[in-house]
């Protein structure tokens, strides 16, 4: 049963319950409220309001998961840190399990703490910044499926949009429109020069990234999520398209500023980069997305190279998607903390002159395993 | 000189993750990470760790020594009243300017004052950090450490037993007892050559007034000043004699200095200071007490 | 357009501003301007006595803070014209290695979280730890030591510290390898590294550049063997030189100091002589002059002493090698882009503490 009908049924149920007590209570009053009384009853038990219900009762659903994943996001982020770094990592807040209520106590520090605006900042642009941000990832989140039946704005769940992997890259490549928002309208040089080399690096390193995607589009023959993971069923597309999912994940870690390229975020030279001016949980908004957009590449990566769900058949469909996306997530933590910073222009050299020719390559093998009908 | 390193292409990243692997496995699986959870685990500090101060009030004679040698003035003496020591000065400490050099434990004549591995002393108010000297007092510290300062045995003079014999200067094997007079006074003293002494105790066994005991004294490494006595000025009010806490100054009286008084009796002979240097700790308050200019002590401030 | 970095910043280590002036990203003038932590120290000396002097000259440099009160000692006997015993003399030799390596390592610590590294930071910090151990066994404080005094040192070595320094020696060398793999072998940190600050051999030696920017700019010049004091005449070592005038260079001498160092602990820790570790020293000093030159970790220093026959210097002057240095620092910039600033005044080691005394 798909998560659609699954919450539609759940709505229909409330919405049933709360019908019974509604002509319950009008049978109580006086003959001229009773015709009033049934035309809201009807227009409650209507099919198109148990739509909308149940669109919201998904989003929620969509909400939490991608919190909760966030939250465990950072956990591992921490402790793996932790070990590596040949210490503990969140240890006393929750102690018997390893220190994970750490986020809430961080979530609730940053709750309370005063939220200040510069003076002369823009005042459209410096609230509207975070807002565009976080709303494009969750976005980008909806359009990507956990399980066979688990999808939520996929087509065979109806309303759903019939594109969804464009839709994910499209919605992803939104930020650094709101990088550059924020970074501007926060009327500080260091800021401005941050938004700047950020969406610079963010733009340079979105065409090999999208090149390597079109070679999947290629083998899959399909633009939709499920369609390209179920043409996986009997290899992943990470094995003849190796070329591409290095290249992919390296754009990956350019794309979610981690080191080595986070030059905007955590240079010597400017103190915290484009997000400078922002406290309190705007700040918190900020650091959420940038896991959250850590954890829509582990997701994207599973779901075009890894197979998507495709295990054996003792987990559920969904666990098996997350447990790919969280080992994807633990080899670019990995990789993380063990290089140097790279300055901004090797960067874009990089970007332009090294990954764009291999993403180039990996197209033209793509091609060549189409024609000779091995997909 | 260590080789260079070829980079390859995976010199990007997987050298480099190939070392904070092993590392991940170290913590994570074979073992624990490198972290000592304070406050619930402390580390072991080794013994010469200096951390706060404890004074022995029993040994300490208030000389003031370490007071003068702390580069920081952290230190001042304060007057009490001890229920068995009387009327005593001991020295407290300012930790908030304390530097932790330990010259007090070092300069200290008698090894009263100590360092311990108490290093927890933040405290939320500046004037809670000074430590006065009750506050520093531990009688038994001295019993439960290893002392690292070197101890010898010296003959020690008792100049108001002595009566110039000369019989320790006779028997010592050694001849580091000379016989010195006594300007004023017309009696010589015996002074003890220290580096020479190998502390036989022949002297005494000897002496006939028993005016000299063997007593334990701890090496100084620091050159203390000398005072010097200029007699002219000396008026005999024995305000050092007073003064000094090793019992090292000797009032005396010089005969032939009797005055006929007016109702025909003769008044007592004058005194002088006589100095005990072997004694003598350097602290410089015989330097204080005079006020008639008699001693002088060069680089001492008054 | 000029650019002030400094006196707050993250990179700056120490209290010092470095004006750049910037064409785009590329710097085309720089100026540094120190003095912002001068605490009058040569002055403090002229009213202490000589004992007095030595925890001060701690607090000159407090990253290698046993370098400085060892030179003071040796010019203070220079001075008075006192021997210092030999077992004094092996005990001196072996802190100051050890505290050459501790001070190296958080030169590496630095110069990794600038670029970006921050495990390197993590991994030098904890095997610091290491050699601060053992010196705090020895000395009984972690980073000031006060422990060489004028006549020898202190105190005598504790129980287990010859087996401890050569288990801490192995465990280093072991260690060193690591680093080589976590940074000769990432072609990130070569990238940022090769080819940027150049500084050629004739500019240094024009500037008196000494230290390490000298070796790395290919010339072999150490105090150590060129103007041996102490008993460095009986170790056996190499200076560590290295051809490219780069900031791979001045790296790379340094990672060769640490093993140099580790040679030179395990001859002094298993040749010392049995014997008296202090002698008294005088406390008036005779009306003269004395001199001491030392190779500290990051350069040459100097201190000058003018005795008068009291217990209290008449003047002290003190010769710090990062304020010579630093001057030379817009020869290395200009050229380069601002992002590499971090890389080539971290490369420089500076502690601000004996530039500005």
């Amino acid at each position: 049963m798909n998560l659609y009908e699954f919450c539609y049924g759940i709505i229909h149920w409330l919405v049933d319950l709360i019908n019974h007590l509604w002509y319950w209570l009008g049978s109580w009053l006086p003959w001229w409220f009773g015709d009033f009384f049934d035309a809201a009853g009807d227009l409650a038990a209507s099919h198109g309001n148990i739509v909308v219900f149940t669109i919201l009762l998904e989003v929620l659903v969509i909400l939490i998961i991608a919190v909760v994943n966030v939250l465990n996001f950072i956990w591992i982020d921490r402790k793996f840190m932790g070990r590596m770094f040949d210490f503990y990592g969140p240890y006393y807040v929750g102690y018997r399990i390893g220190g994970w209520l750490q986020n809430i106590a961080d979530g609730i520090k940053l709750f309370v703490k005063e939220i200040i605006t510069p003076a002369k900042a823009d005042k459209i642009g410096f609230y509207l910044g975070p807002v565009i941000f976080v709303s494009s990832s969750f976005l980008a989140l909806s359009t990507i499926p956990l399980g066979r039946n688990f999808g939520i704005a996929t087509n065979p769940s109806g309303l759903g949009v019939p594109a969804s992997a464009l839709m994910a890259f499209a919605f992803f490549a939104i930020a650094p429109f709101a990088i550059l928002i924020s970074g501007w309208s926060s009327n500080n040089k260091y800021t401005l020069i941050g938004g700047m080399r950020s969406a610079a690096q963010m733009m340079s390193y979105e065409i090999p990234m999208l090149l390597t995607v079109a070679s999947v589009f290629l083998l899959a023959g399909s633009f939709d999520f499920m369609d390209i993971v179920s043409a996986q069923h009997d290899i992943w597309f990470a094995i003849p398209l190796a070329l591409g999912f290095l290249i992919f994940l390296v754009c990956l870690v350019a794309e979610v500023e981690i080191q080595p390229f986070d030059l905007p975020e955590a240079e010597a030279e400017l103190v915290e980069g484009w997000t400078t001016e922002y406290s309190g949980m705007r700040f918190g908004f900020f650091m959420m997305t940038s896991y959250l957009r850590g954890y829509i590449g582990g997701a994207l990566a599973t779901a075009l190279f890894l197979g998507g769900w495709h295990g054996p058949s003792l987990i559920p469909e969904p666990i098996w998607f997350l447990i790919k996306a969280y080992i994807v997530f633990v080899v670019i933590e990995w990789m993380r903390w063990s290089t140097p910073r790279v300055r901004v222009d090797q960067l874009l050299n990089i970007g332009w002159n090294r990954l764009m020719p291999l993403a180039m390559l990996n197209l033209l093998i793509a091609a060549s395993m189409k024609t000779m009908g091995w997909f | 000189m260590a080789p260079k390193k070829r980079q390859s292409t995976f010199g990007f990243v997987l050298r480099p993750m190939r070392r904070t692997g092993g590392q991940v496995w170290e913590s994570l699986i074979v073992g624990k990470p490198n972290t000592v959870l304070y406050p619930y685990q402390k580390l072991d500090l080794p013994p010469t760790y200096r951390g706060k101060h404890t004074l022995d009030f029993k040994r300490c004679i208030g000389c003031g020594n370490c007071v003068q040698i702390c580069p920081n003035d952290c230190m001042w003496m304060e007057k009490l009243e001890d229920p068995e020591l009387g009327k005593i000065e001991r020295p407290g400490v300012d930790m908030g300017r304390c530097l932790f050099c330990g010259f007090c434990v070092e300069v200290c004549p008698t090894v009263a004052i100590h360092e311990t591995v108490e290093f927890e002393l933040a405290d939320g108010d500046r004037e809670r950090i000074k430590f006065g000297p009750k506050e520093l007092r531990d009688d038994a510290y001295s019993d439960k450490i290893v002392e690292e300062r070197q101890k010898r045995s010296v003959p020690v003079l008792d100049l108001d037993k002595c009566t110039g014999c000369e019989k320790c200067a006779g028997e010592c094997p050694e001849i580091c007892i000379a016989m010195m007079p006594i300007e004023s006074v017309g009696r010589s003293k015996p002074e003890i050559a220290l580096p020479k002494c190998t502390a036989c105790g022949k002297c005494v066994v000897e002496c006939p007034e028993k005016a000299l005991t063997m007593k334990d004294m701890y090496e100084s490494y620091f050159e203390m000043p000398e005072p010097k006595f200029i007699l002219k000025n000396c008026t005999g009010c024995s305000a050092c004699a007073k003064a000094c806490p090793a019992d090292a100054i000797y009032m005396m009286e010089m005969p032939g200095t009797e005055k006929l008084l007016k109702d025909g009796k003769k008044s007592k002979p004058k005194k002088r200071a006589v100095f005990v240097l072997e004694k003598c700790v350097g602290c410089g308050k015989c330097f204080r007490a005079c006020k008639f200019n008699s001693i002088e002590m060069p680089g001492v401030k008054k | 357009m000029w650019i002030n970095m400094g006196p707050q910043h993250p990179m700056t280590h120490g209290l010092w501003n470095l004006r750049i002036k910037v064409d785009g990203e590329t710097i085309v003038d720089a100026e540094p301007e120190v003095g912002y932590l001068h605490r009058g120290i040569e002055k403090l000396c002229e009213d202490r006595t000589y004992t007095q002097i030595i925890p001060i000259a701690d607090r000159l440099c407090y990253g290698s803070s046993l370098t400085w009160s060892h030179l003071y000692c040796m010019t203070v006997e220079n001075l008075m014209g006192i021997e210092v015993p030999p077992r004094a003399e092996y005990i001196r030799v072996a802190s100051i290695e050890m505290q050459r390596i501790a001070s190296h390592l958080m030169w590496l610590a630095a110069y990794a979280v600038d670029l970006g590294a921050m495990i390197g930071f993590i991994y030098t910090m904890r095997d610091r730890e290491v050699f601060i151990d053992l010196l705090q066994a020895l000395t009984g404080s972690r980073i000031t030591y006060n422990f060489p005094r004028i006549g020898g040192v202190a105190h005598d070595i504790p129980p287990n510290f010859e087996r401890d320094s050569l288990r801490a020696c192995d465990y280093m060398e072991k260690k060193l390898k690591e680093y080589e793999d976590l940074f000769d072998g990432s072609k990130v940190f070569m990238m940022r590294n090769q080819g940027v600050g150049v500084f050629r051999k004739e500019d240094a030696m024009n500037l008196g550049v000494t230290g390490p920017p000298l070796r790395g700019s290919g010339v072999k010049y150490d105090l150590r063997k060129d103007m041996p004091y102490s008993v460095y005449p009986e170790m056996d070592f190499e200076p560590a030189t290295h051809p490219d005038c780069d900031c791979y260079a001045r790296y790379r001498v340094r990672m060769d100091e640490m093993y140099e160092s580790c040679r030179i602990i395990r001859q002094a820790v298993q040749k010392m002589p049995k014997g008296k570790w202090r002698t008294v020293a005088p406390r008036n000093a005779p009306s003269g002059t004395g001199l001491g030159r030392v190779e500290d970790p990051r350069g040459e220093g100097m201190m000058y002493v003018v005795g008068d026959g009291t217990d209290r210097p008449y003047r002290l002057k003190i010769r710090s090698p990062i304020f010579v240095t630093v001057s030379a620092a817009k020869k290395m910039l200009v050229g380069y882009k601002v992002a590499d600033v971090v890389a080539i005044m971290g490369g420089l080691d500076m502690c601000i503490g004996e530039t500005d005394r």
